[in-house]
């Protein structure tokens, strides 16, 4: 690593060009400038991501970074050291201005980037001081090359070429004096330079300069701006309260066409100005010249300056840079304006990524001023709620709310909408749905003859309005529009290019698809799962949602194994934190894995996890009586009936009264040897007048009834129980109950030729005895040809000890039949056995008597 | 460049403004003292030194500015009241 480290107009930049530009390098350059004043981190990563993608050239398939409104920074690191492994040729990656980066987030981040870079990356930092980024490690292995001040002032003899290849002539001792006064510094000798091309005297120049006891700095500035002509002095000053400007920026600040003509003129005649595209329309100054000649501008013209950071502004606006409009409108003192911008962009700015400097913005306004401005306090409220501090948030709308008919008439309606908004996303912060579909409800109506802006807000509000409302009702029972609404709201949030909230009310929808057949709901958790990757999204928390879904959709279907690396992942993009909801669904899947493995303290611990979480929740949640439920059981099977008994009398009314608390009596009761009980307890779920959350749990209560029948000798109730149970679970593949239930030997008990369902009762067996059923292998080809209904029938009995003869007998048909059709069966999926046939349906998913996908 | 920033009697951070002088080599002009408008120029040698009450906050955002400047500072001292120096008994104007 190097670091350059030397004062402002040392020549940093300079070296770093030329340097860069020298024909035959053998290393790809990233080069990101810090921008003036950069306090927001994800700002600063999103640039350097972005040119490292762009060194790595065409070969990079992902998509541009894109902003996120919640911004992960050890993610980020993360995936810009693996882009730069990727690259395996030499990278060298330039930060120049690192001292503007004043976030203390980045600085950090920053320094784990270093400390950790790949062998092939080399990394040139460019400052103005040192900074605190901790690189004794890399001192001290030798590994940190410095170039300071020292080394880059001018020696004489620099000077004397510099001057040289300026065509300036000057005597020996001119030299000598002008290299002594500037002391080598190379903004004095670049300025110097300008004066001195096509001055007629130049010896008479530098004495006059040497003699003078002025700064280096001032002194030859004054010089070069007094031997402008009056139109490019009025230029430069005018537009030097721009952190960049263009020929039509400038003409406007100047009142006069052919700005562009001059910026290109001083690029090619200094190293002042400097272009920033390779078109060459935008322009910026070394930040020494432009903090001095913005010095200049408010001495000699001190009544322009606000009126040209106000045309400023008005520009920048309608160009769609809103930051830097609302920071000349603060710079023009024009206070009450700059907080009207800041309201109405602070929300598009957020989801752009750019909360910091939201941040930064609000703090700009001076202390006290607009304490009561709704507006304003509608942006606190927004940052302050971002930032999960909920009640500073409410008290913030509270001062919103107080004040808002302060706001001008034509202006009340998007506030309105605004607190709207914000009291939805603090309502669902607080698991409070009632608030939720009371706001969400004041948003939903459409818009109509509105401005284009306010068009647009609306939009942004609607789409994260029907987010919020989805998410809420999903959560809770009783409101079957959670799907629709999700969708609705992932449709706009396309329609208007929120690609963020889209991939969030996806995610959504697949843990909203709950009670819909798996197969729907893993396929919209795959689709969420996948635009999430295609952004980069795929390790972030927006995308829980789906991830857990996944999870727990695989361990319904016995696919443990697959299940526990979805939670792996669930657990990795949870880092931060998110709620208690979306933890108390990693905890509730984690339990099921564990019941089904039979591994039921870890179970235990996960169920109380989650029934802990649950109860940080204002409302009851959908899958409360779920989790109760098997908590209860759990302890009953780990051996503690006493403490599920004690549980149990503890619970209110209509939690006591579902049919999963239902089931969880039946456990107990079998753990206490009283089968009859059992059999009571779980009455009300078979006969259907208990509140069940699923059909899994009828499935469940199967199971215990035929336990418990089993329990009481009576074999043949036992197996009908058993066989109810796999008629409820064969539409999805259902694993779980059976597993959690432990009705291996009732399945056993069952003969195979009574029952309708073989082919998933060997699936469970397998399961049951130990080994996880393969992951569904994706990359299997399909048969050539698809298997017939009448085929698909026999292909489902040849997982049992059925043999021909027997198989035509179930199906009423001759032996031969079978037998062509067998043929057949063999010939699609491309066997030549029974079990090979078997394995092949397996991973084909053909042996479900359920709807195809 | 020598700094003398105040001892700290209590260890705490003292926030209340206190009077600084800063010397920066070279004298400044209008153009660049306009950046210290809370500060009073004198001209010592070839030396500015920039005198006046500022709290911490204030102090660093005035040697930034000098960093931004590109100044070359050479020395930074807090004055007590009684610590009146012989040489800012010269007060030649700029």
């Amino acid at each position: 690593m190097t670091v350059i480290s030397a004062p402002a107009g040392s020549g940093k930049t300079s070296l770093l060009r030329a340097w860069a530009g020298r024909p035959g390098q053998p290393h790809r350059i990233a080069v990101v400038q810090v921008q003036r004043d950069q306090h927001d981190a994800q700002q600063f990563w999103l640039a350097l991501l972005g040119a490292v993608r762009q060194a790595c050239g065409p070969a990079s398939r992902a998509e541009p970074p894109a902003a996120t409104p919640g911004f992960d920074g050890r993610a980020m690191v993360d995936r810009v050291l693996s882009e730069l492994a990727d690259a395996r040729d030499g990278i060298t990656l330039v930060i120049d201005d690192l001292h503007e980066l004043a976030s203390p987030d980045a600085l950090a981040q920053l320094t784990r980037l270093l400390v950790n870079l790949p062998p092939n990356v080399h990394a040139v930092l460019a400052t103005r001081r040192d900074l605190p980024l901790r690189l004794q490690q890399l001192r001290l292995a030798g590994e940190l090359a410095e170039i300071r001040a020292a080394d880059l002032r001018f020696t004489e003899r620099e000077t004397r070429e510099l001057l040289e290849a300026s065509g300036i002539v000057l005597s020996e001792a001119g030299v000598a004096l002008l290299h002594q006064r500037t002391e080598g510094w190379a903004a004095g000798l670049r300025l110097a330079a300008i004066s001195l091309a096509g001055h007629p005297d130049p010896e008479r120049f530098v004495t006059a300069f040497s003699g003078s006891d002025r700064t280096v700095a001032e002194y030859l500035i004054a010089e070069m701006l007094e031997r402008q002509p009056d139109e490019i002095k009025d230029l430069l000053l005018r537009t030097s309260l721009l952190d960049r400007v263009n020929g039509e920026l400038a003409d406007l600040l100047t009142g006069r066409p052919g700005s562009e003509r001059i910026l290109l003129a001083l690029e090619d005649a200094n190293a002042f100005v400097v272009s920033l595209d390779p078109e060459r329309t935008w322009f910026r100054y070394h930040h020494l010249f432009a903090d001095l000649l913005r010095l200049e501008l408010r001495r000699a013209l001190p009544e322009d300056a606000p009126a040209l950071h106000r045309r400023a502004a008005g520009w920048l606006t309608r160009h769609g840079q809103v930051a830097d409009a609302i920071r000349h409108t603060q710079a023009a003192g024009d206070w009450p304006e700059a907080a009207r911008l800041l309201a109405d962009h602070s929300f598009s700015l957020t989801l752009d990524g750019q909360a910091q400097t939201v941040e930064a913005l609000l703090r700009a306004f001076p202390r006290g001023a607009l304490a009561d401005d709704p507006e304003l306090a509608l942006v606190r409220a927004g940052r302050t709620l971002a930032r999960g501090r909920l009640d500073e948030a409410a008290a913030h709308l509270a001062v919103a709310e107080t004040y808002a008919e302060t706001t001008p008439p034509d202006r009340q309606r998007r506030l309105r909408v605004g607190i709207a908004s914000l009291k939805l996303a603090l309502a669902t912060r607080r698991g409070n749905l009632a608030g939720v579909i009371e706001q969400a409800e004041l948003l939903a109506s459409p818009v109509t003859g509105q401005s284009g802006q306010d068009i647009a807000l609306d939009s942004d509000l609607r789409a994260l309005a029907l987010m919020h409302r989805g998410i809420a009702e999903a959560w809770s029972p009783g409101f079957p529009d959670a799907e629709r609404h999700l969708q609705e709201g992932a449709a706009l949030a396309r329609e208007i290019g929120r690609p963020y909230v889209e991939v969030a009310c996806l995610a959504q929808l697949g843990f909203a698809s709950k009670t819909r057949p798996f197969a729907t709901a893993r396929r919209r958790c795959r689709e969420a799962i996948a635009l999430a990757d295609r952004h980069g999204w795929g390790a972030e928390w927006m995308i829980a949602p789906a991830l857990v879904t996944l999870a727990a959709s695989m361990t319904w279907t016995g696919e443990f194994d697959e299940g526990e690396r979805w939670l792996q992942r669930t657990e990795r993009a949870l880092q931060t934190d998110t709620g208690p909801g979306i933890t108390l669904l990693l905890h509730m899947t984690s339990g099921m894995l564990q019941a089904g493995r039979r591994r039921h303290r870890e179970a235990l611990e996960e169920f109380s996890a989650a029934e802990h979480l649950g109860s940080q929740l204002e409302r009851s949640h959908a899958l409360a009586s779920q989790v109760t439920g098997w908590l209860l059981a759990t302890h009953a099977r780990a051996g503690q009936p006493g403490q599920a008994r004690a549980l149990l009398a503890a619970l209110d009314h209509e939690r006591a009264g579902s049919g999963e608390v239902g089931n969880a009596r039946a456990v107990i009761n079998l753990a206490e040897g009283d089968p009859a009980g059992a059999l009571g307890a779980v009455q009300d779920v078979l006969d259907g007048t208990a509140p069940v959350t699923g059909h899994v749990t009828v499935a469940e209560a199967h199971l215990l009834a035929g336990l418990a029948h089993r329990d009481l000798g009576d074999q043949r109730a036992a197996n009908q129980a058993a066989e109810r149970a796999l008629a409820l679970a064969e539409a999805d593949r259902l694993v779980l109950p059976f597993a959690m239930t432990g009705s291996a030997d009732l399945l056993e008990a069952l003969p195979r030729h009574q029952t309708a369902h073989a082919a998933l009762l060997a699936d469970i067996l397998d399961v049951l005895h130990g080994s996880s059923l393969a992951a569904q292998d994706q990359t299997a080809s399909p048969p050539a040809e698809k298997l017939s209904p009448s085929e698909l029938r026999v292909l489902r009995y040849l997982p049992t000890n059925l043999s021909r003869p027997e198989i035509a007998r179930e199906l009423s048909v001759s032996l031969n039949t079978v037998a062509t059709q067998l043929r057949s069966i063999y010939a699609k999926l491309q066997v030549s056995d029974r079990s090979s046939a078997v394995q092949r349906a397996r991973e084909l998913r053909l042996l479900s008597a359920g709807p195809t996908r | 460049m020598r700094v003398h920033l105040p001892a700290l009697d209590h260890g705490l951070m003292d926030p209340a403004p206190a009077r600084y002088a800063i010397r920066i080599h070279g004298h400044l002009g209008a153009t660049v003292l306009s950046a210290f408008p809370a500060l009073v120029p004198q001209h010592h040698g070839a030396d500015t030194v920039l005198t006046g009450l500022l709290d911490r906050s204030a102090l660093y955002g005035v040697l930034a500015e000098v960093e931004a400047l590109g100044l070359d500072l050479v020395e930074v001292r807090q004055l007590t009241p009684q610590r009146r120096s012989p040489e800012f008994g010269d007060s030649r104007s700029p």
